[in-house]
């Protein structure tokens, strides 16, 4: 980067939620410019399964805009060249004990009332569902509107369409300071060079901690280790998504999910499967703050798969051919970090998603095309404001 | 375990001994690749290589009835068929071959060991399998005792030493399977390439290459010096894939067991 370069709008992250922005903006017809310091979906969205799930999403304006999102796939699979594997599957969410069976229950009533369509399985219903499920599974909650996708070629979709649309795409090029005179955002100085932009959105996933300390603003993500064993590939097994009740436990931090054994305890250890378009059948997952270590382990391969042949039996004899780990950019409270930063005009925020960047990546780059260009956005995303944790 | 791992110099001795009643095969697998038509060829359950794809074949010639079917099979033609109930000096070898030349019983032809050398010239006794190109046929050579064991393949081209002959080039594979695991093309590499990846494990991403089985150690080499060798990446950007456990195909349930 020999001249100066300039862009109307810079995005700092080559990953799912940076990817959607940019495409989101350049529909809009915005000028843009994603900066990433690797290659585009080399963090979380590179590494993670392809859940779209909706029945594990807070109450309230999370999983409004969850909603939302769900809505947006269809349009988006329809819209990219890119095959993204988007299927409208189904989610299951079985309950191994009477207590969260209950919860369940309970949940699945506040999540009708909230307009999104759950179902209470009875162990026998499940038949239709699965080849054979475990003796302890007592019943599940089905969402229809639950789906999956493939989270590498949606980002690399987004990311390439945008491209198509006229935005430029730096790799392996890092953000080393952001330069603010009288308030507001001029220009961002990289690895390769300056660049000359009014507006900077940090989608910088589990990079954003760093990003926002160039601006003197503590964004509060820290990495939170996921991981996942994959199978061989296979016929078509699993008709639905697949989460055990312990998966939404951790995740939301309710006590009557919580796994009872300490080491799943330590591990954040969740049932999750899915059957990807490949065949290969996913399984997951653990919740573990490990820093920035990306290694999987055996405590977690082995907890992971003693936890999967409890939950489906005829598992057992499936080869698993490799294991991954990703690096979630977590919240404290485990919802988005979105929104403008006081004292710094220019700055916006789009991370901290937690488990959730794939499912809310679509709403996500659409709300912050809305904000950066408008100012203000078809949702409320005052919820997810950096300054509910002051 | 049933039998013993197939190369071992015990089994190659036993196959030797039973092949004086009737014909046996003799395996020559000893590479570690996924890989299992052999056991399932075998209707008398004498070959098995088990739950890890990987492992060479074990071998029992006991039960070996000499059908050759797993010769036939044997996607790297590591199998032949020994022979020696036809008596003294002459051992029958049956060897698979799959090259466009016709083989005709009653003629001669050479036969070839591990590195495709010459070995010596053996009268072919039977031709059998379909005629055709990309199919596999089973041909018995009649050889002599010495270096029958060293037999692995015939040649139908007329030697060199013989008569010399204008080799005509067979036309080059344009777009070859680069990953066999997830039976990814070569073109599908290029067109991920377009995309401009920086890395092997962004490749990796953008192409499902190294994303199967043998997690990118089999294809990786190949990768590097093609994509070097078109100069789509500089080798010091290539890195390495990163390969995670289990390094080999494992149940779940031997994964899960208290063992680990």
């Amino acid at each position: 980067m020999d001249d100066v370069l300039s862009s109307e709008v810079v995005v700092i992250g080559g990953g799912a939620i940076g990817a959607a922005t940019a495409y989101y903006l350049c529909k809009e017809g915005a000028e843009v410019m994603i900066v990433e310091a690797e290659d585009l979906a080399a963090g979380a969205s590179g590494a993670c399964d392809g859940f779209l799930s909706l029945q594990t999403k807070q109450l309230g304006s999370h999983l409004e805009m969850a909603m939302e999102s769900i809505k947006l796939f269809p349009e988006i699979a329809k819209d990219l060249e890119a095959e993204i594997e988007y299927n409208p599957c189904g989610g299951l969410m079985l309950a191994t004990t009477q207590e969260q069976m209950k919860e369940l229950r309970a949940r699945a009533k506040k999540l009708k009332a909230s307009g999104l369509e759950v179902e209470v399985l009875s162990a026998a219903d499940l038949k239709n569902y699965m080849p054979e499920m475990g003796k302890n599974v007592k019943g599940a909650s089905y969402c229809p509107q639950d789906a999956q996708v493939n989270p590498i070629k949606l980002t690399l979709g987004l990311a390439q369409k945008a491209q198509e649309m006229g935005a430029t795409i730096l790799k392996g090029v890092k953000v080393e300071n952001i330069v603010v005179t009288n308030n507001r955002v001029r220009e961002v100085n990289t690895s390769e060079g300056s660049i000359h932009s009014r507006r900077v959105v940090c989608a910088a996933g589990t990079g954003s901690n760093q990003i926002g300390k160039m601006i003197i603003v503590d964004i509060p993500v820290m990495p939170q280790r996921g991981q996942i064993l994959v199978t061989a590939a296979r016929e078509p097994v699993l008709k639905t998504i697949v989460y055990g009740a312990e998966y939404l436990g951790t995740k939301a931090s309710i006590d009557e999910l919580m796994p009872k054994e300490e080491e799943a305890l330590k591990l954040g250890l969740g049932f999750t499967a899915e059957q990807t378009a490949s065949g290969n059948i996913l399984l997951g997952s653990t919740r573990e703050f490990a820093g920035f270590d990306n290694q999987t382990t055996p405590e977690a391969i082995n907890a992971i798969a003693k936890n999967a042949i409890n939950y489906m039996p005829w598992i057992k004899d499936a080869d698993v051919i490799r294991s991954f780990a990703g690096l979630r950019p977590y919240s404290p409270d485990g919802l988005p970090i979105m929104g403008t930063v006081k004292g710094v005009r220019g700055f916006y925020i789009a991370t901290g998603h937690s488990g959730d960047g794939i499912c809310l990546a679509p709403i996500t780059g659409k709300l912050i095309s809305e904000l950066v260009l408008d100012g203000e956005t078809s949702l409320d995303i005052s919820p997810f404001s950096l300054y509910r944790f002051k | 375990m049933k039998g013993k791992p197939a190369f071992t110099p015990e089994v190659i001795e036993e196959a030797w001994e039973r092949a004086k009643e009737a014909p046996v095969a003799l395996i020559d697998c000893r590479e570690e690749i996924p890989c299992n038509p052999c056991e399932d060829a075998c209707a008398k359950g004498a070959i098995t290589v088990g739950p890890n794809i990987c492992a060479p074949p074990m071998f029992d010639p006991g039960k070996c009835n000499g059908c050759g079917k797993c010769a036939l099979l044997c996607p790297g033609m590591a199998i032949i068929l020994l022979d020696r109930s036809g008596g003294v000096g002459a051992v029958r070898v049956s060897v698979p071959y799959e090259m466009r030349e016709t083989l005709t019983a009653g003629e001669e032809a050479w036969a070839v060991d591990n590195e495709g050398k010459a070995l010596g010239r053996g009268k072919i006794i039977k031709v059998s399998g379909k005629d055709e190109v990309g199919g596999t046929r089973l041909v018995t050579l009649e050889v002599p005792q010495d270096w029958a064991l060293k037999v692995k393949g015939v040649s139908g081209r007329k030697l060199l030493i013989e008569v010399p002959e204008e080799v005509e080039e067979a036309p080059r594979q344009q777009d070859f399977l680069l990953c066999r695991c997830e039976e990814v093309r070569v073109s599908s590499v290029r067109e991920a390439v377009g995309l401009r990846f920086r890395s092997l494990g962004a490749l990796r991403r953008y192409s499902r290459v190294g994303l199967g089985i043998c997690q990118g150690r089999f294809c990786q080499s190949m990768l590097r010096d093609k994509l070097v060798g078109e100069s789509m990446m500089e080798h010091a950007a290539a890195g390495i894939f990163k390969v995670r456990p289990p390094v080999r195909p494992v149940s779940l349930s031997r994964l899960g067991g208290e063992n680990g």
